[in-house]
């Protein structure tokens, strides 16, 4: 009985050929996530989020740009209105990531996704990769157009942009990175706990809440220890991508104390990718482990 | 072919499946039935990998699901709720589906017009009605042609065209060769389109047997009786071997596969009092009820150990109910 054979009913030669492959399931994602309309929705507000805060500081630039009479002060502000709308796409970002995976869970989706990929893990990974490269490739190309548009406007202002400057494109390509991490970071919440709310506030919880939290212990505590901590949240770790600060002070983060560690844009990508990489650990053991 | 062998869930203290084991074989079509609650939804599950057993397991073909290289290529599975995100088109679900493996959209649009989707295939799922919905699960278990079905409910919804379509369907994938295993909790709907049967009721087997034979054993013209000596008149009873032995709540004997006057005869041969005899006929509906209620208990003859009335272990209903569906 347990050697017995099945025969193959006759009509199986027109779709023979390969089964599950880690290219074919990235296809398949890639078909889902291009097939939701809430993707579509939330990529086009992180692109408006992103170019028309630009725009929109730009514009009002001689309001922040009153004293900046060095080069250097100029171009601190000129990247910081440039990258101005990050922190709200990554908020957008924060809901999509969770979306992409909770949206599984809630209308069923996830039964015939792990179906089809019984083994789960190529889905999952296919699925992050997916979220977070899309999600980089519109950021990135929404601050070009910012950088494009504010640009002239800054002109107008008096304020010079150096585009020969190396530390504009870093930050430039982080706040686009800062973006796409947060989605992958919620994504990893939103695989952890499923429900799409929960995960959306989850995400939410850390982009936007997590960040005053810190603010307001700064402030009742202001030790060294605890700027040198909240470098490490993600929200934290996502600015110092893209902060561009001038003689060691930012104008995107609470000035630190004496001794309270600032992390460089490398190490800030360390952070981020290290925050991406234990979420998304968790959440695969625990999606494999689950039952559906 | 799909080999379940000793299949157990357990959610916390709660038994969902208890040692179900059974065999799906092809060139037929398997009715899986029950109740609602029996655990159909989640043996299939189970089969596909989506949940997994506590102690157990579950082969497809030979191997666990999760083994196969190209999954979808061996087993088509519907399964019960809507597996599908709502606010996806038909056509691009089963494109992401079929890109999984590598299926083209040459296979995408055959399966469209082999359920009948064409007009709807471009909107969105979510204003899909029941039966639409079913139509796609059942186009997303045939994307890889697969040479075993499992449909959970797949009549659920439908109208009385679209059921008679999933008859005809499983009916001419089964005499393809292919293993179709499909669950219902309606009698009446297997009696029509299966072959053979599996009948599940709290996570127990049953029965497993052809569906004319769980039919006839269930549904045979049987005789109530009444006696204040019940345990003499049923150790009578068991000695004959075709005989199936029914207690009910208020403390008679339903009795199949014996008429009323071989009843009478043998209980007036051993000077048994009788109070009632009668003569009773059963639905199809009636007869599938009693196969599923607590009060089957033990069967006449089989291989199960005789078990006292009014108290036996489940477990031997079981196997008392598979053994007389078999020796029939």
């Amino acid at each position: 009985m347990t050697t017995t054979t099945t025969p193959r009913p006759t009509t199986h030669a027109h779709t023979a050929g390969s089964g599950v492959s880690f290219g074919h399931v990235l296809r398949s994602e890639w078909i889902k996530l291009r097939s939701l309309r809430s993707t579509a929705w939330c990529f086009a507000v992180i692109a408006v989020l992103l170019i028309g805060f630009a725009a929109l500081g730009a514009a009002l630039s001689s309001v922040f740009a009153g004293g900046a009479s060095t080069p250097e002060q100029q171009q601190s502000i000129a990247v910081t209105i440039i990258t101005f709308g990050s922190p709200f796409a990554q908020l957008v970002a924060a809901v999509l990531g969770a979306l992409v995976i909770t949206g599984e869970y809630g209308t069923g989706m996830v039964r015939s996704t792990f179906t089809a990929v019984p083994r789960r893990t190529a889905a999952l990974v296919a699925k992050v990769v997916l979220i977070g490269g899309s999600t980089f490739v519109v950021s990135l190309v929404a601050i070009a157009i910012a950088l494009l548009v504010a640009t002239p406007l800054l002109a107008g202002q008096d304020v010079d942009v150096d585009l020969a400057d190396g530390r504009l494109w870093v930050s430039v390509v982080g706040a686009a990175a800062a973006v796409a991490f947060t989605a992958m970071i919620s994504f990893g919440l939103g695989a952890i706990i499923r429900n799409g709310a929960a995960g959306i506030a989850a995400a939410i919880g850390v982009v936007f809440v997590l960040p005053i939290i810190f603010t307001i212990a700064q402030g009742l505590i202001a030790k060294g220890w605890i700027y040198t901590l909240n470098e490490f949240t993600p929200p934290q770790a996502a600015t110092r991508l893209y902060d561009y600060p001038l003689d060691g002070t930012s104008m995107l983060t609470m000035p630190g104390v004496d001794g309270s560690l600032v992390l460089e844009p490398w190490q800030a990508l360390l952070v981020l990718v290290g925050w991406v990489v234990v979420l998304f650990a968790i959440a695969l053991a625990l999606v494999k482990r689950r039952d559906v | 072919m799909i080999e379940a062998r000793s299949l157990t869930k357990r959610y916390g203290s709660k038994v969902a499946l208890d040692d179900v084991s059974f065999t799906v074989r092809p060139g037929v079509v398997t009715g899986f039935l029950g109740p609602n609650g029996a655990g159909k939804s989640t043996t299939m599950r189970m089969i596909v990998g989506l949940d997994r057993p506590t102690s157990g397991s579950v082969t497809v073909n030979g191997r666990p699901y999760a083994d196969h290289r190209a999954p979808l290529r061996e087993v088509g599975v519907l399964l019960d709720a809507k597996a599908v995100h709502s606010g996806r088109s038909a056509h691009d679900h089963l494109l992401a589906m079929a890109a999984t493996h590598g299926i083209g959209k040459a296979r995408v649009r055959e399966v469209i017009a082999l359920t009948g989707l064409e007009s709807v295939a471009k909107k969105r799922v979510g204003g899909f009605s029941l039966g639409m919905g079913q139509r796609l699960g059942i186009a997303a278990a045939l994307l890889g042609d697969p040479a075993t079905l499992i449909f959970d409910e797949p009549v659920n919804g439908l109208d009385p065209e679209g059921v008679v379509w999933v008859r005809t369907l499983a009916r001419h994938l089964a005499s393809e060769g292919r293993t179709v295993f499909l669950s219902s909790h309606l009698m009446s709907e297997m009696a029509q389109t299966a072959d053979h049967l599996i009948v599940l009721g709290r996570g127990r087997v049953l029965a497993d047997a052809p569906v004319s034979s769980v039919i006839a054993q269930a549904s045979g013209d049987g005789v109530r009786v009444r006696s204040p000596h019940l345990a003499q008149l049923s150790d009578l009873l068991r000695s004959r071997t075709e005989v199936v032995v029914t207690t009910t709540e208020d403390g008679a004997l339903d009795l199949r596969g014996v008429t009323a006057a071989q009843v009478g005869e043998a209980a007036a041969a051993q000077g048994i009092v009788l109070h009632e005899l009668t003569p009773m006929v059963r639905s199809l509906e009636e007869a599938y009820m009693t196969l599923t209620q607590d009060s089957v208990e033990y069967h006449a003859g089989g291989t199960a150990p005789a078990a006292p009335a009014g108290g036996a272990p489940a477990a031997a209903d079981a196997a008392s109910a598979t053994t007389s569906g078999a020796t029939r």
